[in-house]
Parts: C-alpha cells; sequence; structure tokens
C-alpha cells in the first residue's frame, strides 16, 4: 500500500473531527467498561486474599475436604491442633476461629470475616495496627481504621456481632475491601458464640523450621493427620482466588460481550458513514484500476485508527479512574495491568475486522461506471 | 520505448434492461484502436458514446462481442487482471473530473503512481513535473475544491499520464468547461504533453473545431457507426 491510500484513509476519517472524537470516545468507553469490571473483580481477588497474603506463615491447615477461607466453615478439634502443634519440622502452630458475619454498627450490617484469637500469639492478628491493642479482650473488637473513620466510630465506641456489644481497642489498616472486611474478636468468646471449644480451630497457622522443604512437610502432615488438609499459602490463595473469580466469570464475561458489540458497533457505524459519504470516490479508484486489496486497505486503515486510538484512550482512563478511585473509596481496588488490558488485543484486532465487514461490502458493491456521471 | 497498445472491439452490443424497456445502446459495433491514433467519436446525446467508451475501457462489459487488448481476449481476464490493465495502460479522463476531494493535486496524481506500485521520492517528484508541465506547479498542494474547472481537468490529465499509459480515454473532457478553457485542455491532451510516440488517443466529444487534430472521426447515431463519417478530416 502506498503512503497517499494510507493518507487518503486518514483525511476520509478526519473529514468530520467530531464523528472520529465520537467514535474514538466510544471505543474508549467501551474499553473502561471492560477494563474497570475486570480491574474491580482483580482487585476483589486481591482484597479476598488479605488476611491469607498477610500471615507470615508457609503452611496452612483447615478441615479435611476444606480448601478456601471464603465460603467455607472449617472445623479442626483441639487434639487435632495440638498434634500439628507437636509435628517434626513445625516450629509454631496458630490456630484461629473463623465465621463471616456481619458487624452491626448501629442499624449498618457490614458482611466481614471474623476471626477469633487468642492472646499473645505471634502470628495470625492484625497485621498493621495503627492504634490500640491487638489482642481483642472478651468483649472487644479490633476493626480497620477505614470504617470507623465512614461510620464516626473512634476506639472504646462498641458495635457488635449477632445482638453481643463489643467495645473497640484496636484500629486496624489495610484489612477493608469492597467485600472484604476483617475483624478480630477474643478467640475464648468467639468459641462459645460457635459452641466449640476455645481449643479448637478453623485454620491453623504454621511456620515450619529453618530450613524444612515445606512441600515436604505439607506432604507429611497431610499423609500423618487426615482429618486436617495442609496448603501451602500460594496454594490457599490460588483456590480462593479461584473461588471469587468463578463467581465472577459469566458476570464479566457477559459484560465483556457488551463492551465488543458496543465496539463493533461504534467502529462499524463510523467507517461506514465515512465511506458512503465517499462512496463514488471508490468508484473512481475502482475505474482507475485500484485493486480491491487497495480500497480494502483503505477501511482497514479507518477502522484500525479508530480502535487504536480508542483503545491508548480507554487504557489510560482506566488507570485514571482505578487511581481515583482509591482516592475516594479505598475499600474498592480496580486493578488494571498490562497484562489483563493486553489480553484483549486480539480480540479488539476481531472485533475491528468484524466492523469493517459492512463497509467492505459497501466497496466492493461500488459500481465503477459512476465515473461516467455527470 | 513504451509499450503499445492495440485495441480491437469486434461486433460488441450492449444491450440495457429487457423487454419492452430495452434499450440497445451500442449495436454491433467494430472498432480498432491502433497505437499512436487519435480517434474522435462524435454523435447526438443518448447515441451510447459512454456505453462504448466504458466497454473500450474495460469497465463494462458487451452484451456481445469481444474486446481484445493486444490479441487478448479480455473476457478472459479476471477483476483484478481487467483493474491492473486499466491503471497501467488506460489513462482516463472525464466530463466530471472525479478527483479525489481530500487530496491535493499533486496527491491525486501520485495516487495512481503508488497505487501501480511507484513508491518513495519517485511519485511526488514526477508528479510535480507533471503539473509544472501542465502549468499547475502553483497549484500542486490546493485541494480540487480551490480550482478552476480548467485546472481540475488538467490535474486529471496530469493523473491520467501519471502511469504512463499507451492508452487514453477521455469523454467529453470538456463538456464542462468554457470554450477557450477547453481548447487550451484538448490541446494539452492531443498536441502537447498528452501526444507521444505511440500513445493512442480516444476522445468523446461534440466539438467539432478537434477533427483537425484527428486521425479519424467516427460518428455514432443509434448505437451503431455510421460508415459515411469516418472520414479523415479535411
Ligand atoms: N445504466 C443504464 N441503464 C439503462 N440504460 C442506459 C444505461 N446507461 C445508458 N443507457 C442508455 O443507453 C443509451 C446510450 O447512453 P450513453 O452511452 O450514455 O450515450 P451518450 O454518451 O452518447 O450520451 C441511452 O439511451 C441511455 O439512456
Ligand atoms: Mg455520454
Amino acid at each position: 500500500m502506498g503512503a497517499i491510500v494510507a493518507k487518503l484513509a486518514w483525511r476520509n476519517l478526519l473529514q468530520q473531527r467530531l464523528r472520529f472524537a465520537i467514535s474514538v470516545c466510544g471505543v474508549a468507553l467501551a474499553v473502561l467498561l471492560i477494563l474497570v469490571m475486570s480491574g474491580v473483580f482483580a482487585g476483589s481477588e486481591e482484597h479476598a486474599v488479605l488476611y491469607i497474603r498477610n500471615q507470615p506463615v508457609a503452611l496452612w491447615a483447615m478441615q479435611n475436604g476444606v480448601a478456601n477461607l471464603h465460603m467455607s466453615s472449617s472445623r479442626l478439634p483441639a487434639d487435632t491442633v495440638e498434634q500439628i502443634q507437636a509435628f517434626p519440622g513445625v516450629d509454631q502452630a496458630v490456630g484461629v476461629l473463623y465465621a463471616s458475619a456481619g458487624v452491626e454498627i448501629s442499624v449498618t450490617v457490614i458482611y466481614s470475616y471474623v476471626f477469633g484469637i487468642d492472646s499473645d500469639i505471634p502470628f495470625g492478628g492484625p497485621w498493621s495496627l495503627v492504634e490500640g491493642s491487638d489482642s481483642p479482650g472478651l468483649n472487644e473488637i479490633v476493626i480497620d481504621r477505614n470504617l470507623t473513620q465512614r461510620y464516626g466510630l473512634r476506639l472504646g465506641d462498641s458495635v457488635s456481632i449477632l445482638g453481643f456489644p463489643l467495645r473497640i481497642t484496636g484500629l486496624s489498616e489495610g484489612a477493608f475491601g469492597i467485600a472484604t472486611n476483617v475483624v478480630f474478636v477474643n478467640k475464648t468468646a468467639m468459641a462459645l458464640l460457635m459452641d466449640v471449644s476455645p481449643r479448637a480451630a478453623s485454620y491453623v497457622l504454621i511456620q515450619p523450621e529453618v530450613g524444612i522443604n515445606i512441600a515436604r512437610l505439607a506432604a507429611d502432615l497431610n499423609q500423618a493427620i487426615p482429618e486436617a488438609n495442609f496448603l501451602t499459602e500460594a496454594e490457599f490463595v490460588a483456590s480462593d482466588q479461584e473461588m471469587i473469580r468463578q463467581m465472577g466469570a459469566d458476570i464479566l464475561q457477559l459484560m465483556n460481550v457488551i463492551a465488543y458489540i458496543i465496539g463493533v458497533l461504534v467502529i462499524g457505524i463510523t467507517v461506514y458513514t465515512a465511506t458512503l459519504e465517499r462512496v463514488r470516490e471508490f468508484g473512481v479508484l475502482k475505474a482507475i484500476g485500484a485493486s480491491m486489496a487497495q480500497l480494502m486497505s483503505t477501511v482497514f486503515v479507518q477502522s484500525f485508527v479508530i480502535a487504536g486510538v480508542g483503545f491508548f484512550t480507554g487504557v489510560v482512563l482506566a488507570y485514571l479512574v482505578s487511581a481515583l478511585v482509591v482516592q475516594i473509596s479505598p475499600e474498592i481496588l480496580i486493578l488494571v495491568e498490562p497484562y489483563q488490558w493486553l489480553s484483549h488485543v486480539p480480540i479488539l484486532i476481531l472485533v475491528t475486522a468484524v466492523a469493517s465487514l459492512l463497509p467492505l461490502q459497501r466497496i466492493s458493491n461500488v459500481d465503477p461506471l459512476v465515473v461516467f456521471e455527470a | 520505448m513504451r509499450t503499445q497498445i492495440s485495441l480491437e472491439l469486434s461486433g460488441i452490443s450492449k444491450v440495457y434492461g429487457s423487454g419492452n424497456t430495452e434499450v440497445r445502446a451500442v449495436d454491433n459495433v467494430d472498432l480498432q484502436i491502433k497505437p499512436g491514433e487519435i480517434v474522435l467519436i462524435m454523435g447526438p446525446s443518448g447515441s451510447g458514446k459512454t456505453t462504448l467508451l466504458s466497454m473500450a475501457g474495460l469497465l463494462l462489459k458487451p452484451t456481445s462481442g469481444v474486446v481484445s487488448v493486444n490479441d487478448v481476449l479480455t473476457s478472459a481476464l479476471n477483476q483484478r487482471q481487467l483493474a491492473q490493465l486499466r491503471l497501467r495502460s488506460i489513462g482516463f479522463v472525464f466530463q466530471a473530473y472525479n478527483l479525489i476531494a481530500s487530496l491535493s493535486a499533486r496527491e491525486n496524481v501520485e495516487l495512481v503512481m503508488n497505487m501501480a506500485g511507484t513508491n518513495g521520492a519517485k511519485a511526488p517528484q514526477r508528479s510535480l513535473e507533471l503539473l509544472s508541465l501542465l502549468g499547475l506547479e502553483q497549484r500542486a498542494d490546493h485541494l480540487p475544491a480551490d480550482l478552476s474547472g480548467g485546472q481540475k481537468q488538467r490535474v486529471a490529465i496530469a493523473r491520467a499520464l501519471a502511469n504512463d499509459p499507451p492508452l487514453i480515454l477521455a469523454d467529453e473532457p470538456t463538456g464542462n468547461l468554457d470554450s477557450k478553457t477547453g481548447r487550451e485542455v484538448m490541446e494539452l491532451l492531443c498536441c502537447g504533453l498528452g501526444r507521444v510516440q505511440g500513445r493512442s488517443i480516444v476522445i468523446v466529444t461534440h466539438d467539432h473545431r478537434l477533427r483537425e487534430i484527428a486521425d479519424r472521426v467516427l460518428w455514432l447515431e443509434d448505437g451503431q457507426l455510421q460508415a459515411k463519417a469516418e472520414l479523415t478530416p479535411a
């Protein structure tokens, strides 16, 4: 293709700047929609495993048959917890109780991950304390600072869980997401609420001795204690994220399909109308001997310019939106990452090609004999 | 020396429509254009001149009869081959100019060179050269909308000559121009720049003054060539 053929396509496109701008915006918004939606889900996946990621342990134990924190209920009896603690190669093991429950702040109920923790544990509790104590007493609670700020609470104020009033004695940070709010209460109090032994656990956080092969230890534990399931941190995180992903996959796919259709329409209609305006000129080019490939390339240049500029704008907007949203609402994490938007490039190419079909069809139908009309 | 072209139309007819609305626009015409010839086609409006020229220009398939170029039957060629033949061997000049509105004069000329595979510095250079020879060096960067009719037609002539074709086909090239401007354009096409060794020129026109410069004048009436009019002008 010659330089002039490309120039011609470019001029046709820019003939009506407003139309060009609108169609670029249309594509950009579709791209933004895709990236923000998938960014919200990716962010939720990240938030959902905050607790697991922030504990400095390599190995996790849970009830056999359980592989998640989310939507799961895991019970390990007291003697199993003790068995794990005594296992050769295990340096320290801490059992925590866990349940999801609503934290009631006056009339508002915040869906939360409630962890029951003993005092003076080396890990398993709040990983970033900003104020107060990280060891809640019997009717005390450690909650995220974002939550207290939002609802005008301070240390010493009360919230409740299942109607039991709890005094806020510690403020943590980084434990609050759009669908994830991690709070800590006393393990004995939690055991009472859950009607289990205070020495039982939902999960056991395991720190192996220095120099121990973790995969090996996990395999040995799995064999020796069949009533528990042992997962490395990576396995536990992956399994929880997979669950979240599946929960969001359908809606995400639907949104993507809608956005792609918008893209096809925006690009298609724009290039089609630009083609219609110049239809006689396409007839002239045909008459003087342009090949179909040369005519088609003018359509493709137009489609791909809109798609490319729109896509780039959309990606930039997505980064801006994600940065802005974190400023305004820290609980919403919109993860925008190159691997994510790059993964849409092949689909965008397909979308652009599909959008070019109608204008191509129009061009192939142009009668070159228009050249003889006055 | 440039490749020459010998164009032969044998017994060609073009019928539009059918039944009651049937129009025999061209009726069993035999016509041979030899290399280097200037042929005028004249005749009343609606006599089939444009239809004949379209078939000679490989833009329209005859209903019957054959068109051959250098003894090759064009009916045996596909769309792509026909387009290539038009691009490289035929320069078209139309009454309506048909310049590309979004391209400058120079780009209009370059475009057909690009299409024929002439790229790089050569195309802009040659297009400027052609436009200068046609007295348009000051207008090279203007869009067609900023040119007068005569200037537009001169750009169209430059475009027709861009790939140095052995055959020029022009359909009433001066039809939209006043007679003085028309005269100048015709002179450039037939006597000046366009007139080179071995190039054939076929012009559909109403302008009788052109009989002087033509090698042959054909008279078309109701789609048929009138033998009596096929005279070498005095
Ligand atoms: N596409 C067409 N469909 C139907 N009739 C046509 C078409 N093109 C031309 N004609 C008819 O064919 C005849 C010859 O037309 P044309 O070749 O344009 O004549 P000229 O160029 O000598 O004025 C006219 O009667 C015209 O109405
Ligand atoms: Mg005509």
